[in-house]
């Protein structure tokens, strides 16, 4: 899909999101425990979405969450996990196992490499690395070529377009001019490769004070734009909200304890809410005040993650 | 002075930073995270210290929180780079030292974040290796980690799946493969420290609690002990100073099991003894 003029591009988010076909090749941003697109990836699940090919570097509870929903067939991140505080992403590990996810796992500079070459409107990219390593046997679509200048032997990666890349900002306008705040991880490139990107901004303010506070990716790469305060829960979007570490845990614990556990979370915050609106009152607006009130103290700060 | 295995084996890992490196350290590292930390406050002042997920150079976070990307993470950072512009820089051998785990490490430094067992079917579907497989090619020098030795499950013959390349790889040396950085430095357990003389891990220091038979016995491959096996310096007061005071949520003890957090030390006479 070309440029996009400059229009109004606000949408509800189910309509915003009803442009995501079964089977696409979804690009997720943020990373770890920051920026997911959260309310997005949930606005997927009750809409049940099937058969979805994940890409992306390192991520956490929008994967996994996913994938305990049946939402997905194909990963292809470089990590999926919960770091060392909570460990192995549950859902995530046990698809692999059962084989009902395939995992395609990748490294973060050959992703990247990847995304650029569709940005640059080439058919591949070469690597360094990747050669030795078994993260090759994944990819039968790696070739490697030599060097016609050097001689080098480099491996070739093949251009990546994501059908779709799900973004989440901490404040956007109505154009889809988007302000983000660092780490910007992929995202960036992910919404110059995509055919379409979606965001959603924790809010919309005028044209004026997103430029102001800068704008990180230009309204032209954006299709559409929704507003969903607290989008990126249980994931930070600083410097609105620091990352829900107790929701985090409640996950994992649930997802741990196996399907029917996670079914009951999917149903508590994801189904049984039918809209952000419903995600953000189980929650509870006093949780959601105590993580929007950070960072104000370095004591308060930490106390969150105590 | 008395100290604890957790924050000793910080400080072995900060030390294998050489002052005036640039230095990396990966997601789900809290031990590297703070040991880059004690580092640039003590040994090596002049170190560029990049913070892992936020690419952050030369912060001063309030404290270590126990994800990697968290916003205090980059609090006072000189600058904080794009995604691409750390990897493209690592890649291009801008960057000296990075710390790397595994769930499994072999005799060459070969490491496995990605799967035990065969990889199609895994036993343990383990989270992934991030941006390692590029990088372990092209970053100057690896100091390699684990607080699982002991298990006798991790430093193996063989690795199930390389993710991250060592020394050498079924299908070859680095020489042989092409890459530009130098490979795995250093190796540190929670049993002793190795280097890689030849390509091969080599035991080089040892806890003053642990036995060379021990470390032997926990280790999948053959062991090599240097002639002159050395037993671990202790820390000194300003290092363990620098590890309490940034590591008040003690993310460090995450990586290790109760009994290797119960293991305290004291120096008497000199020497370093178990307490």
């Amino acid at each position: 899909m070309g440029l996009q003029p400059r229009r109004d591009k606000r949408m509800s988010l189910p309509d915003a999101v009803s442009a995501v076909g079964d089977g696409a090749m979804i690009a997720l941003g943020g990373g770890l425990s920051a920026r997911l697109p959260m309310a997005l990836v949930r606005e997927l699940i009750r809409q049940g979405r099937r058969g979805l090919h994940l890409i992306g570097s390192a991520h956490s509870i929008d994967v996994d969450l996913l994938v305990a929903a049946g939402a997905v067939r194909r990963c292809e991140e470089s990590y999926v996990g919960f770091e060392q505080d909570l460990g192995l992403a549950p859902a995530y590990r046990r698809a692999a196992e059962q084989g009902s996810i395939e995992v395609a796992e990748s490294c973060c500079a050959t992703i990247l490499a990847q995304l650029r070459a569709t940005e640059m409107g080439l058919p591949f990219l070469p690597v360094r690395g990747v050669r030795g390593s078994d993260i090759a046997r994944l990819h039968p679509e790696y070739a490697e070529i030599t060097c016609p200048f050097t001689g080098e032997r480099l491996v070739a990666v093949p251009a990546l377009r994501p059908d779709v890349a799900l973004l989440h900002a901490p404040a956007a306008d109505r154009y889809g001019n988007l302000h983000l705040a660092q780490p910007y991880v992929l995202d960036e490139r992910f919404a110059s490769a995509a055919r379409t990107v979606i965001a959603t901004a924790d809010e919309i303010g005028s044209p004026g004070e997103i430029a102001a506070a800068g704008i990180t990716i230009p309204a032209h790469l954006v299709t559409a734009v929704a507003e969903v305060p607290f989008g990126a829960h249980p994931s930070s979007c600083y410097p609105r909200y620091g990352y829900d570490r107790s929701h985090l845990h409640e996950y994992v614990a649930a997802a741990q304890a196996g399907p029917d556990e996670a079914g009951k979370y999917l149903d508590a915050y994801v189904y049984g809410t039918g809209t952000e609106e419903g995600y953000r009152a189980a929650v509870g607006p006093a949780r959601l005040g105590v993580l929007a009130e950070l960072p104000g103290t370095t004591a308060g700060w930490k106390e969150l993650f105590a | 002075m008395s100290w604890t295995l957790d924050e000793w084996f910080v400080v072995l890992l900060a030390r294998t930073i050489r002052p005036g490196e640039t230095v990396f350290h990966g997601f789900g590292s809290p031990c590297a995270q703070v040991a880059m930390h004690v580092a640039k406050r003590t040994h090596a002042p002049d170190m560029i210290l990049v913070e892992g997920a936020m690419y952050a150079i030369d912060p001063d976070p309030p404290f270590i929180p126990p994800t990697g990307n968290d916003a205090s993470l980059s609090r006072g950072a000189a600058y904080s780079m794009r995604f691409e512009e750390f990897f493209d820089a690592a890649v291009r051998g801008d960057v000296d030292r990075m710390f790397l785990s595994g769930g499994q490490i072999d005799g060459y430094g070969n490491t496995n974040v990605t799967a035990i067992g065969p990889p199609g079917r895994p036993k343990v579907k383990l989270g992934g290796g991030g941006g390692g497989c590029n990088l372990a090619a092209t970053i100057g020098s690896l100091t390699l980690w684990t607080t699982r030795h002991r298990s006798g499950r991790t430093l193996v013959q063989a690795c199930d799946f390389i993710t991250d390349m060592g020394h050498r790889t079924p299908l070859g040396t680095r020489a042989d493969l092409g890459y530009t950085g130098g490979g795995p430095q250093w190796l540190v357990t929670e049993l002793g420290v190795f280097d890689f003389p030849a390509g091969r891990a080599r035991l080089r220091e040892v806890f003053p609690d642990v036995s060379v038979e021990e470390i032997r016995n926990a280790t999948g491959f053959d062991l090599e002990v240097a002639g002159d096996l050395r037993a671990a310096r202790p820390p000194a007061p300003s290092e363990l100073a620098v590890v309490r005071s940034l590591d008040s949520l003690a993310v460090r003890k995450s990586e290790f099991s109760a009994d290797e957090l119960a293991r305290t030390f004291t120096e008497r006479q000199g020497q370093a003894c178990a307490c």
